[in-house]
C-alpha cells in the first residue's frame, strides 16, 4: 500500500457549545487494517466518525482520510464507506430498492456483490427493510457500505444493537470482504470483548482525547499485569505504570514494558485487550497525577512496535 | 476440509492456535500432502477473525515447509510436521532435568518452578512472535 | 437521484394528484351548470339598457352558496408546501437517513438541489393545474358578479396560485431544515405562511401602484361599474368635502333631514330610500370610491406572483445554507 494514512487527524478539535467532543487528536492511522476504536459513551467516537465522513466539520485542527478532505467531492465520498449507529435505512423500502438506491447513488457499485452477499444470508430481496430484524438490518446497511467497493470503510457502533449471533455473522462478513477486497475498516464500540480476534490496531479515546494509539499485537506484547506485595510510590523498574490499584497488602498495576520483568517479586501474567483498554481508560493514580504526560508517552510508542 | 474453532480465552494466540490444528490435522492425517487447506476469505466467513492472524499462520506453516502458497489459486499441504529427532528430545530432557535441579537446590517450591516457567515460556514466544 | 426523489415522495405526489382529481371532479359536476346558467345571464346583459337585476339576483342566489369554497380552495396551496416542502428535509433528519444519503457518492448540494428542484417542479405543475382549473370553472361567477380583482378571488385565479405553492413549498423546506422534526415544521410551515400571506393581501396589495378615486352622486351607481375594478373603499363625503362616513351608509338626523329635504317621509322606508337618495345628492353628498383599475389585474397577478416567487428563492437559499453548514 502507499503511504497514505487511512485517517489522519492533526490537533482535530470539535466543540458542541461549551463540552469538547474531541480535544485536540491527532491520529495516524495506517490502511490496510481493522482498526478497533474504543471508548466509553461520550467519548468521541462518533464525532470522529462523523467528522471523518464530512457529516461534521471540525472546529479546529484537521482531518483527512486517504489523503483528501471528508465529504469534499464525489470521488472522496466514493472512496469512504459508511454506516452510522442506528444503521439507518428507508423504512418503507424494499431491500432490491435500498440496493437500487445504493445504485443510483454511487458509480462504483457493485450489484452482484451486494445481492450475492444477501442471498447468502437468505434474505429476501422483496422484504420491506422495516420488517426485518436487526441482524439483518445491520447486514444490509454493511452490504450497502461494501457494494460501493469502498477503499475505507467506516462502522459507528455496528455490534450494539446485535444478539450475539447476529453479531459474530457481522463480524464475519466482514472479515470476509476485508480478505477478499483488502478495505480498511474502521470499528467503533463500547465494548471491547468483541474486537479482539478482529481487529488489529487500537484507538482508545478517553474524554475526548486518544489514550491509546498503536497495534494490538504489540499492545499485548508490551503490557502485563504484575501483582506483588504493596509498593508505596515508584514501583522500581518494572516499566511504565499506566494504571494501579494499591490494597493494604497489595498492589496490582498494568505496566507497559520493554522486556521481561525479571523481579521474582513481582507475579507477572498477560493482559488481554479489554484489560488494556480498561486500564488505559481507568486512569486510577497511575505514574501520572493528571492524564496528559501519560498520554503523550504513549503516543510516541506505535512507531516502535511494528508487526 | 479442516475447520478452525479459536479459543478466545486461551492464552495461546489465534494465529498460533490456527498453526497447532493444521499440525494436528496433519499428525492425524485427517488432510493430506496435496489437499487445499481453506482459503483465508472461508475461514473467517466461518470463524469471524482477522485475515491477518490466518495469512500469518499460513506464512508460518509455509516458512516451516509444511505448506506451499500458489498465488491467486490457494495454500497447500506439502507434507507432514516431524517432531524433533530422537537425540535432540533426549538432549532436551537432560538440560530440563538439570535446570530443575538447580531451582530446586535454591529453594523453589514447585509453585514457584512453575510460575518461572510460564513466564519464561510466555516471553520465549513473544519474543518469537516479534521476530516473525 | 430521480429515482430516488420519486421513490421517496410517490405517495405524497400520488396523494397530491388524487385531491387535484377530486376537485377536479367537483368542477366538472358543477362547473356546466354555472355555465349554462350565466349565459342566460350574459344574453341579457349584452342588450345595452336591458335591466337584468331579476337575472342576477336569481344567478346570485343559486350560486351564493359556493363562496365557502373560496376558503376551501385558498387552502391548496399551503397544503402542498405543508404537505411536500416540510417533511422534505425534516423527515431525512428525524429519522436519521440523512446520515445514509449523506455518505453515498452525491454530494449535500448536489443531493439537496435535486430534491427541491424536482418537487418544486412537481408542485409548479400541480399548482398551475389546479389554478387552470379554478379560474375556467369560475369565469361565470367573476363576469356575473364584482370581477376577479377582490381579495380571496384573486386569489384563486391567474398565476398566483403557483406563486403561492411555490412559496409554501420553499418555506416548509426550510423551516424543515431549520427545525428538523416533520410535525412540528408543518405546523410552523402553516403558521408561518398564513401570516406572510395576510401581510402581503392586506397590506401591500393595496399600494402596490396608487389607488385612483372616483366621486359621484350618492346612492347612484357608480360610473367605473363593470370595470372589473377593485374596490377597496367606497366612503361618504358631505358637500363640503367632510368625509361623513366610511361605509357607503349614512345615519340621518331626522329633524335636520325635514329641514333639509322638505317633502321627504322623515323615516324613510324601504321605498323612501330613494328619496332621501335624491334629495341627498342634489345637496352634495357624494360616494368617493378607491379603487383600483380593473387593467391592472394582470400587473397586480405579476407583482403579487414575484414577491412570492422572490421570497421562496430566498427561502430556498437559506434552506441550502442550513443544509451544507448546520445539520450533521
Amino acid at each position: 500500500m502507499n503511504n497514505t494514512a487511512a485517517l489522519e487527524a492533526s490537533s482535530l478539535s470539535r466543540r458542541y457549545g461549551s463540552t469538547w467532543a474531541l480535544d485536540d487528536c491527532s491520529l495516524s492511522l495506517p490502511t490496510a487494517r481493522v482498526i478497533a476504536l474504543v471508548g466509553p459513551n461520550g467519548a468521541g467516537k462518533t464525532t470522529l466518525l462523523h467528522l471523518a465522513t464530512g457529516l461534521l466539520q471540525p472546529t479546529s485542527g484537521s482531518i483527512r482520510v486517504l489523503g483528501e478532505l471528508p465529504g469534499a467531492n464525489p470521488e472522496i465520498l466514493g472512496r469512504v464507506g459508511f454506516v452510522a449507529q442506528e444503521m439507518p435505512l428507508y423504512r418503507n423500502f424494499t431491500v432490491a430498492e435500498m440496493l437500487r438506491f445504493g445504485e443510483k447513488l454511487n458509480p462504483t457499485w457493485d450489484q452482484h456483490l451486494a445481492v450475492d452477499r444477501l442471498e447468502s444470508l437468505s434474505i429476501p430481496l422483496a422484504q420491506k427493510v422495516g420488517t426485518l430484524s436487526g441482524g439483518q438490518r445491520g447486514q444490509v446497511s454493511l452490504a450497502i457500505a461494501l457494494a460501493k467497493r469502498p477503499e475505507l470503510l467506516l462502522l459507528d457502533e455496528p455490534l450494539a444493537s446485535l444478539d450475539p449471533l447476529a453479531r459474530r455473522d457481522f463480524l464475519a462478513a466482514l472479515m470476509e470482504s476485508v480478505a477478499e477486497h483488502g478495505v480498511s475498516v474502521v470499528l467503533s464500540s463500547h465494548l471491547v470483548s468483541d474486537l479482539e480476534r478482529v481487529c488489529d490496531h487500537l484507538v482508545v479515546l478517553r474524554n475526548g482525547r486518544v489514550a491509546v494509539d498503536g497495534d494490538i499485537g504489540g499492545l499485548v506484547r508490551t503490557h502485563r499485569l504484575v501483582s506483588g506485595p504493596r509498593h508505596t510510590g515508584d514501583l522500581g523498574g518494572v516499566g511504565e505504570v499506566i494504571d494501579r490499584t494499591d490494597t493494604d497488602r497489595q498492589t496490582v498495576a498494568l505496566v507497559r514494558t520493554h522486556g521481561p520483568v525479571l523481579d521474582p517479586t513481582w507475579v507477572v501474567r498477560e493482559v488481554d485487550l479489554e484489560e488494556i483498554v480498561l486500564g488505559y481508560l481507568g486512569g486510577r493514580g497511575g505514574s501520572s497525577a493528571s492524564a496528559d504526560p501519560t498520554l503523550r508517552a504513549v503516543q510516541s510508542t506505535p512507531s516502535e512496535v511494528g508487526s | 476440509m479442516i475447520v478452525f474453532s479459536i479459543d478466545s480465552r486461551s492464552a495461546i494466540p489465534p494465529y498460533l492456535q490456527i498453526v497447532q490444528q493444521v499440525k494436528h490435522a496433519l499428525r492425524l492425517g485427517m488432510i493430506e500432502p496435496g489437499d487445499q487447506l481453506p482459503t483465508i476469505k472461508q475461514v473467517v466467513a466461518d470463524v469471524a477473525i482477522n485475515p491477518n492472524t490466518v495469512l500469518k499462520a499460513y506464512r508460518d506453516l509455509e516458512r516451516d515447509g509444511l505448506v506451499e502458497g500458489r498465488p491467486g489459486i490457494g495454500t497447500f499441504v506439502l507434507k507432514r510436521p516431524d517432531g524433533p529427532p530422537p537425540p535432540l528430545l533426549a538432549q532436551l530432557r537432560r538440560s530440563l532435568d538439570r535446570w530443575l535441579r538447580s531451582a530446586f537446590d535454591a529453594g523453589l517450591d514447585h509453585e514457584g518452578i512453575a510460575s518461572l516457567f510460564e513466564s519464561g515460556l510466555r516471553d520465549a514466544i513473544s519474543q518469537e512472535e516479534e521476530t516473525a | 437521484m430521480i429515482w430516488l426523489t420519486w421513490r421517496q415522495h410517490r405517495a405524497q405526489a400520488l396523494a397530491t394528484l388524487i385531491g387535484l382529481g377530486a376537485i377536479g371532479v367537483f368542477l366538472l359536476i358543477t362547473g356546466p351548470r354555472i355555465a349554462s346558467a350565466f349565459h342566460e345571464l350574459h344574453a341579457c346583459l349584452v342588450v345595452p339598457g336591458k335591466d337584468c337585476s331579476q337575472l342576477h339576483d336569481s344567478f346570485d342566489r343559486r350560486f351564493s352558496g359556493l363562496s365557502f369554497l373560496v376558503p376551501v380552495f385558498m387552502v391548496v396551496p399551503m397544503l402542498m408546501g405543508v404537505f411536500l416542502g416540510a417533511p422534505l428535509i425534516a423527515r431525512e433528519v428525524e429519522q436519521g437517513t440523512h446520515r445514509l444519503a449523506w455518505t453515498q457518492s452525491v454530494t449535500r448540494g448536489r443531493w439537496a438541489l435535486t430534491k427541491i428542484g424536482l418537487v418544486s417542479v412537481f408542485t409548479l405543475a400541480a399548482a398551475g393545474l389546479f389554478a387552470w382549473m379554478v379560474s375556467r370553472w369560475s369565469y361565470p361567477l367573476v363576469a356575473a358578479s364584482d370581477g376577479r380583482f377582490g381579495f380571496g378571488v384573486f386569489d384563486l385565479r391567474g398565476i398566483v396560485p403557483i406563486a403561492y405553492a411555490l412559496f409554501a413549498l420553499a418555506l416548509g423546506t426550510a423551516v424543515g431544515a431549520l427545525i428538523r422534526k416533520t410535525v412540528p415544521a408543518m405546523a410552523v410551515t402553516l403558521g408561518a405562511f398564513v401570516a406572510v400571506r395576510a401581510v402581503v393581501e392586506l397590506v401591500l396589495r393595496p399600494r402596490y401602484l396608487p389607488a385612483q378615486t372616483v366621486s359621484y352622486p350618492f346612492l347612484q351607481g357608480s360610473p367605473r361599474a363593470g370595470l372589473g375594478d377593485w374596490l377597496i373603499s367606497s366612503r361618504v363625503f358631505d358637500p363640503t368635502g367632510r368625509f361623513v362616513s366610511p361605509d357607503g351608509g349614512i345615519t340621518v338626523n331626522p329633524s335636520a333631514l325635514a329641514h333639509l329635504c322638505p317633502g321627504v317621509p322623515a323615516t324613510p322606508s324601504l321605498g323612501g330610500k330613494d328619496e332621501v337618495g335624491r334629495c341627498l345628492s342634489q345637496l352634495g353628498v357624494r360616494f368617493v370610491d378607491t379603487y383600483q383599475p380593473g387593467s391592472r389585474y394582470w400587473l397586480f397577478q405579476g407583482i403579487e406572483s414575484a414577491i412570492f416567487l422572490l421570497l421562496a428563492a430566498g427561502l430556498i437559499v437559506l434552506a441550502m445554507w442550513l443544509i451544507r453548514r448546520r445539520i450533521s
